[in-house]
């Protein structure tokens, strides 16, 4: 079934392939407009047909985005998403909370040998910890450290909503980068919802200081020295 | 151990950061020239917008970095030649030759949430509501119901050369 498809899309390209030329040849109006669409007309490259979406569509964990080259930020992934993560081929994620993530999380990391470091907000909290408390130094230090490492990449920051923790993490990352205060605030506001950021979040991002992470040059990403 | 002070472009983040970078923006101003240069190291930069004019400074910096500036005249999705508009800048997205690429547009809310959305859906297949939420977190929780079903009911028919596909398009 699958090979009759095959043939009948391969036979299709050819089809419009040698259409697309034919047009082209007939025209005499090239213009800066078509310099691409006539690149890729050139004859004696394989080409191919963009029509249409992939047959297996994948769902984005809540607020998930790109930060930097095969780092990436969201809310706590479920099940639904999980094809999605598959896509992204994680080496590590990292999970800001005290509390352990949905079992149906930690198996799905076992199962495809993701590595899941747990940085718990707020370590010596006891009985008094709430999930309303920001990150602690301590915690921040060591999700940075794992994200100036090379060795954990591909890699996800998450949090339960991927708002505030997530946020603080990638905060601090920026101001390692030099990006000045009110971009990365900027950065993080737009991940927090309808209510807004938090401004202890922001003091804390602003009073981190950033020389007490070490980054080993040989082993940091490409991206925090070069522009790639 | 980085001391200055880069000022990214109002609402810049990566869109793609895999095999190849492509980031999304708001319009660059002279404020965000050295990062764009230190940091991203473009060769393509795509405008999608309706200012005609752009100035001295801009086309001083593009040319000095050698960068592709390729202006596509947008209003909104409902321009009678949208099509050929959107299928121009998906075939410039579809060459891995002009990477790194950053789109931007005056806030970097709409016009390019749209092109941005269209890629997430036709070319990496996510799901409408992923495509969506993507929006409004750019958008600032505005709806913007035009761009989103545009978005949804976009179709295209493009050829395009598979050897030069990024990778991140799952044909």
């Amino acid at each position: 079934m699958n090979n009759i498809t095959n043939k009948l899309r391969e036979a299709e390209l050819e089809d419009r392939a040698q259409e697309v030329e034919l047009e082209y040849a007939d025209s005499n109006e090239y213009d800066e407009d078509n310099v691409y669409i006539n690149e890729e007309t050139e004859t004696g490259r394989e080409r191919v047909i963009i029509s249409h979406p992939p047959l297996e569509r994948i769902v984005p964990p809540l607020n998930f985005c790109p930060v930097e080259r095969y780092l990436y930020r969201s809310g706590q992934p479920s099940p639904v998403n999980f094809p999605f993560l598959l896509n992204l081929d994680l080496k590590t994620i990292i999970w800001l909370a005290n509390e352990e993530p949905q079992d149906n999380l930690l198996e799905f990391c076992d199962n495809n040998n993701i590595t899941l470091q747990f940085a718990a907000i707020n370590p010596d909290g006891g009985e008094d910890d709430n999930p309303w408390d920001g990150l602690t130094e301590h915690s921040i230090i060591n999700a940075l450290r794992t994200i100036v490492s090379a060795e954990h990449y591909p890699l996800l920051v998450c949090c339960g909503m991927g708002r505030h923790r997530t946020g603080t993490v990638i905060g601090c990352l920026r101001r390692i980068m030099g990006w000045n205060l009110a971009s990365v605030s900027e950065e993080y506001r737009r991940f927090t919802g309808s209510r807004g950021g938090r401004i202890l979040v922001e003091l804390l991002i602003e009073a981190f200081d950033t020389n007490l992470v070490e980054i080993d040059k040989d082993n940091a990403p490409d991206w925090l020295f070069t522009a790639l | 151990m980085h001391t200055t002070h880069y000022i990214p472009p109002l609402n810049f983040s990566p869109v793609i950061s895999t095999d190849v970078s492509l980031y999304r923006s708001g319009y660059p101003m002279p404020i965000n020239y050295s990062f764009i240069k230190e940091r991203l190291n473009l060769q393509t930069i795509i405008y999608v917008g309706d200012k005609e004019d752009t100035s001295a400074e801009y086309i001083a910096f593009l040319q000095q970095e050698d960068i592709n500036f390729i202006p596509v005249h947008m209003d909104s999705c409902n321009d009678v030649d949208i099509q050929a508009k959107l299928d121009r800048i998906l075939h410039i997205i579809l060459n891995v030759d002009n990477y790194p690429i950053l789109i931007h547009s005056n806030k970097g809310k709409h016009r390019v949430g749209v092109v941005v959305g269209i890629i997430r859906k036709l070319l990496q297949g996510w799901s409408i509501a992923g495509v969506y939420q993507e929006y409004g977190i750019f958008s600032g929780g505005m709806k913007g119901e035009t761009d989103l079903e545009f978005i949804t009911m976009f179709k295209t028919d493009l050829i395009v050369d598979k050897n030069k596909l990024p990778g991140f398009a799952r044909i």
